[in-house]
């Protein structure tokens, strides 16, 4: 066995998954060549070294802390829209009401309705509608 | 009860059935950020950080794809944002190191009542210079070889958290395996 061969062979070595042939001639490798032995113990040392990482728990409280940060972010995003709810909302309905009114006086005083005009004209005037035969009295002829 | 169930509760209204979600992944989401952050309290915050984004981003779960792996996708985007900002500001790591004595919260008050200070200190060493060699690693290898050797995901899995192919994720796994070797055996000779 080479020394290539023994490095891609190392992390089923350590894993225990090889096959007997093949495991024996990592082992006699491994007790002839000091650069793949070196490699393999520096090897098991980073595998010890994250298995021991791997050992750490989260804090026991982490979820009832997430979840408090979550609701303590909700209030104050509430908090936020309270101004507008209270304060903001009710100035807009104001303010929008106002110039509805502002409009509608605007409108009304742009609208002039056509004025008839009523004067007689002068032939009309001269007419003696005294001297006109009535019509009922041709009607009973 | 599904996740998309639960999810669905959730938008409409009920809150409190979040910490449902919480419980059960919580534990998948700390492995990855230590794996990132190394150190218990950085990524208990992170942990709590990814959760709150995952909630208020909750609407936007199409269900394309299952729950886990969109919040594994948080979490490495976390974890990668998180080293990325760590990177950026050394100097101030280095003076909270000076005033915190490194990292010495990262060891346990069991560990002082059951070892000898000698030994906790060698693998306390130990462990930083594995951790070291794991942070130097390009990002997408390193995310490979969180999601594999401290969350335990199959190939495929990492495949459709990364957005790549199987074959691409074993690419990238041998490449992270074979560079951890080098630096590690690099930095042993230097010690040597």
């Amino acid at each position: 066995m080479n020394c290539q061969l023994c490095q891609e062979e190392s992390d089923a070595y350590r894993a225990g998954k090889l096959a007997d042939d093949i495991r024996i001639q990592v082992e006699e490798h491994l007790q002839q060549c000091t650069d793949c032995t070196e490699s393999y113990r520096l090897q098991s040392l980073a595998d010890s070294v994250i298995n021991k990482e791997k050992e750490i728990s989260p804090d026991v409280n982490l979820s009832s802390r997430i979840m408090a940060r979550i609701e303590n972010q909700e209030e104050t995003t509430y908090k936020t829209i309270i101004p507008f709810t209270r304060v903001l909302k009710p100035a807009f309905i104001i303010t929008s009401m106002a110039a509805a009114i502002f409009a509608g006086v605007l409108i009304g005083n742009i609208y002039k309705p056509s004025v008839r005009d009523m004067s007689v004209p002068v032939e009309l005037a001269l007419i003696n509608d005294v001297a006109i035969e009535s019509v009922d009295i041709l009607s009973n002829e | 009860m599904t996740d998309i169930e639960i999810i669905n509760i959730i938008l409409h209204g009920s809150r409190d059935k979040f910490q449902t979600l919480v419980e059960k992944y919580q534990s998948m989401v700390f492995r990855t950020c230590i794996g990132f952050l190394h150190d218990k309290d950085d990524a208990d915050d992170l942990t709590q950080e990814v959760f709150i984004q995952t909630y208020q981003s909750l609407n936007s779960f199409k269900g394309d794809s299952a729950f886990s792996t969109w919040i594994y996708r948080i979490a490495v985007n976390a974890s990668l944002n998180r080293v990325r900002k760590n990177s950026r500001i050394p100097i101030l790591n280095r003076l909270e190191s000076l005033f915190d004595n490194g990292k010495e919260k990262k060891i346990s008050i069991n560990a002082y009542e059951t070892e000898d200070p000698e030994s906790i200190l060698i693998k306390h060493e130990k462990s930083k210079w594995i951790q070291n060699a794991l942070d130097t690693l390009p990002e997408n290898q390193r995310t490979a070889i969180v999601l594999s050797k401290y969350d335990d995901l199959s190939q495929k899995e990492i495949a459709e958290i990364m957005k790549i192919t199987e074959g691409a994720v074993e690419a990238l796994i041998q490449r992270a395996k074979k560079n951890l070797r080098i630096k590690l055996s690099a930095s042993y000779k230097k010690k040597k």
